[in-house]
This record gives C-alpha cells, structure tokens and sequence, in this order.
C-alpha cells in the first residue's frame, strides 16, 4: 500500500537516526489530512499550526515513541489531537469549535444515509452538535475525559454528562 | 480495500460541510488508507502548511536544549542568556556531581574526627574558586571562542557566569555543610574565605593570566590552612579576625576589579 519507496516506518526508523530528508517526507505524507482533521475541531487557524508544528517537533524528538504496531497514521493523529489540546490550553480561548453550516439534509438524502449506515448516520446526525462533539471526541478520536473536556472547553463532568446522554438517545432510535 | 472516499466526498470534509456521520467514516478510512490520505493533499491549505514546515525545520536544526539550559529557563532566564550560562563547564551536571563527591568525602571525614571538620573547611572555599576558574578560561571552555565573538561584552559573560558557578556551588557547600557533625559557626566559616578567595582572582585576572590568578590564590590558601595546622590550630584560620580580613578583602577586590573593568575589557578584546 505504501506508495514512496520507504514505508511510515522505515520513515520513523530513519528519524530515529538524525534524517531530516526523512522527516520532510512523512510530513509531505500526513501533514495536509492532519491539518484538515485538526480543521474541523478547531475554527482557530493559528491554533491548528501551531498543533501540527508541535506533532512533527515531537515526532523528530521522540520517534521511538512508536511502539511499531498500528498504523503510524493513527498514532500521528494521536499525538496531533493532544497537541491541539495543548495549544489551546495556553491560549485565551476564542472561538475553537467549527461554526458548522447546520444544513439540515432533505428527506432523500435522509433515506439515502440510512441505507448506506444503517440508521446509525441518520441517528448520529439528529443528535445535538454538542453532543456530537462529545461523541467525536471520545468515541473518533479516543480521548479520554479530561482531553476532551480540554478540547471543547467545557468541564469534564460536563463531558459525562453529554455522553451519557448522546448514548441514551442512541439507544432510544435503535429500540 | 473495497471502499474509497470519492472525490465530492472530500472535497465537502475539505470545506467543512460534510456532516458528522460522513466525516466520521471519512476520517476512520483515512488512517487505514494511504491512497485516500495521498488524495486529501490538494485538498489542505498547503500554504500553510508549507509555512508550518519551515518552522518544523527551524526547530529541528537548532541544537537540543540540555537539562541545565532548560531549568535556567524555567527559572525566567531568556533563552541566548540561558545557553551561554549552560554552555559553562562548571555549570553542567558532571560538575555537579564532582563537587558533590568532593564535598561527600569532606563531610564523611568530618564525621570521622574533630580534624575533619578542618579539612572539610579548607576544601571548601576551593570548589567554588575552582568552578569559576574553569567557567573562565579558555582551557576547559569548549565556547571560549565564540564567548569571544558573541555581542555581549566578554567581561559581562564572565561576571554572569561566575556569579552562577559562585551561586550554585555555595548553594552545594552550604546544603553539605549542614551535614557536618555538631552544627554550630563553623558550618557558616568557609563562605567569606571562598567569596574573599574568588574575588580576589577575578580582581588578579585584569593583571596576570586567569591561571596564575586562580592557581596563586589557591596556593596561598592552601598554604595558609597549612601554616595554621602547624602552628597548633587549623581553626585559626577561621577565627573571627580571619573573618573581617576576608571580608575586608572580598570588599577591596571588589572595588578594585570595578575599577579595573575598564582595563580588563580592552586587554580580553585585543
């Protein structure tokens, strides 16, 4: 699957012994679908480069913190969503969630969801966007509480409190 | 892979209008999808991530804070202040440690016999004189000559970095000393001989060579604490009078090397 002539994790070993050539290519390679990822939970342009400076700063420090197992796609999100976190731990936070145009989608494209998920797209989508946001958070991204407490700037209980509701409801459109 | 993300599909995730369900799938294929993920490239600010990059790289080739540098920051020092201050060999962790053996086998004597204590406090206004000898010189400086080059005045470097050697390892001595047997005047007796010793070389090295200053004043004192052990008692040495005359003259050498500062500078430079 991997396309260049070296994979992620030849990549990551070549890291490990001072290759900076190595570091351009996997930011080359991760850099621009982390910055869309980092996009959409944060509306803070400067907040989401900052982030994705930090990853690959700790990735250069620390490539041995890849364990080799998984996808390396998925431990660069790890760190990049954490570092996200961080950033807007230190800065005054402005306005960090994406003002999402709400379109509400028609009928059709509401049956056409619900064939192509199930009903679990449909269910999903008529949750609230906070509640959304919560399930983004811990179930996508694998946050725990406290991350994403951080990330959406509101408290941990709060997170908690919006999931259990989230799944009450999930619950509730599948019974 | 049987499925791929087609091209609307991620054209709306790049906009910011796919809604959650869709960016959900969208985002878990991702990480498994080199294919997809190569397509997501055109569809990023690249820009901006170009401009990221070269930040990334900025910080990538600038040389790796070490321990010392890094707590001297923490403490509010600025960073070019802190790297001059932590490129000084006797402000690094090796130093640390051999001052803190050194000091470990002092008290450890001391614990042994009344003499001890003595040896204790000859030793120890020899550390710090000779942590500011070695943040001085260019023999044990591998900065030496860029300190030379670098826009603050030569003679504001030394004076910086040996108010921090001077600093810490009587911080050292002085947490040692409380390790002596019997705590009393005496754990307090090596501070003015050792401020009075490295005033008086600092003051010297406007005249001679940095290591005939310190090498000197560290001859006389070990002469001195010699001479008293011999006329009967080392403590002498220490006495009240001893005392006021170092502090006498740390205070005269001190005057002294504000009045030669002028000297020192043109002579450190030419």
């Amino acid at each position: 699957m991997q396309t260049g002539s070296r994979t992620d994790g030849n990549l990551l070993d070549a890291i490990a012994g001072g290759d900076t050539a190595a570091l351009r290519e996997l930011y080359a390679r991760h850099a621009p679908w982390l910055q869309l990822r980092l996009q959409r939970r944060c509306a803070d342009r400067d907040a989401v480069d900052d982030a994705l400076q930090d990853t690959f700063v700790a990735v250069w420090r620390k490539p041995a913190r890849y364990d080799g197992t998984g996808e390396v796609a998925a431990w660069l999100w790890g760190i990049a969503i954490r570092r996200l976190i961080d950033v807007l731990r230190r800065r005054p936070r402005m306005l960090t969630l994406l003002e999402r145009e709400e379109a509400e989608p028609s009928a059709e494209e509401q049956v056409l969801l619900g064939i192509e998920h199930g009903d679990l797209a449909g269910a999903l989508n008529r949750l609230s966007p906070e509640l959304r946001a919560v399930v983004q958070a811990t179930v996508l991204d694998g946050l725990t509480t406290a991350e994403a407490a951080g990330l959406l700037g509101i408290p941990s209980g709060t997170v908690k409190t919006r999931m259990m509701r989230a799944r009450a409801q999930l619950r509730e459109e599948f019974a | 892979m049987s499925w791929h993300v087609d091209d609307a599909l991620l054209e709306r995730y790049a906009a910011g209008t796919l809604d959650d369900a869709w960016a959900f799938s969208l985002e878990a294929h991702l990480l498994a999808c080199e294919e997809c993920r190569a397509r997501t490239v055109p569809r990023a600010d690249l820009a901006r991530v170009e401009t990221v990059w070269a930040d990334v790289q900025e910080l990538v080739d600038a040389p790796r804070r070490t321990p010392v540098e890094r707590a001297l920051i923490l403490l509010g020092v600025r960073d070019h202040m802190a790297r001059l201050l932590a490129a000084t060999p006797s402000l690094t962790p090796p130093w640390f440690a051999a001052v803190a053996l050194c000091l470990a086998f002092a008290v450890v004597a001391a614990h042994g016999s009344d003499r001890g204590v003595a040896g204790f406090l000859a030793v120890a206004p020899l550390l710090p004189l000779a942590g500011v000898a070695a943040a001085y010189g260019p023999w044990l400086d591998p900065t030496y000559e860029i300190g030379l080059a670098a826009p603050m005045r030569t003679f504001s470097l030394l004076l910086l970095r040996s108010s921090a050697v001077l600093l810490t390892t009587t911080v050292l001595t002085g947490v040692a000393a409380l390790a002596l047997p019997n705590v009393d005047w005496r754990a307090a007796a090596w501070l003015t001989p050792a401020l009075g010793l490295v005033l008086v070389s600092v003051a010297l090295t406007t005249w001679i060579s940095a290591e005939m200053a310190f090498g000197g004043v560290a001859s006389c004192w070990i002469g001195g604490v010699i001479v008293a052990r011999e006329a009967g008692d080392i403590y002498v040495a220490f006495d009240a009078p001893v005392q006021v005359a170092f502090a006498t003259v740390a205070a005269v050498a001190a005057i002294v090397l504000t009045w030669r500062l002028h000297t020192f500078q043109t002579e450190r430079e030419a």
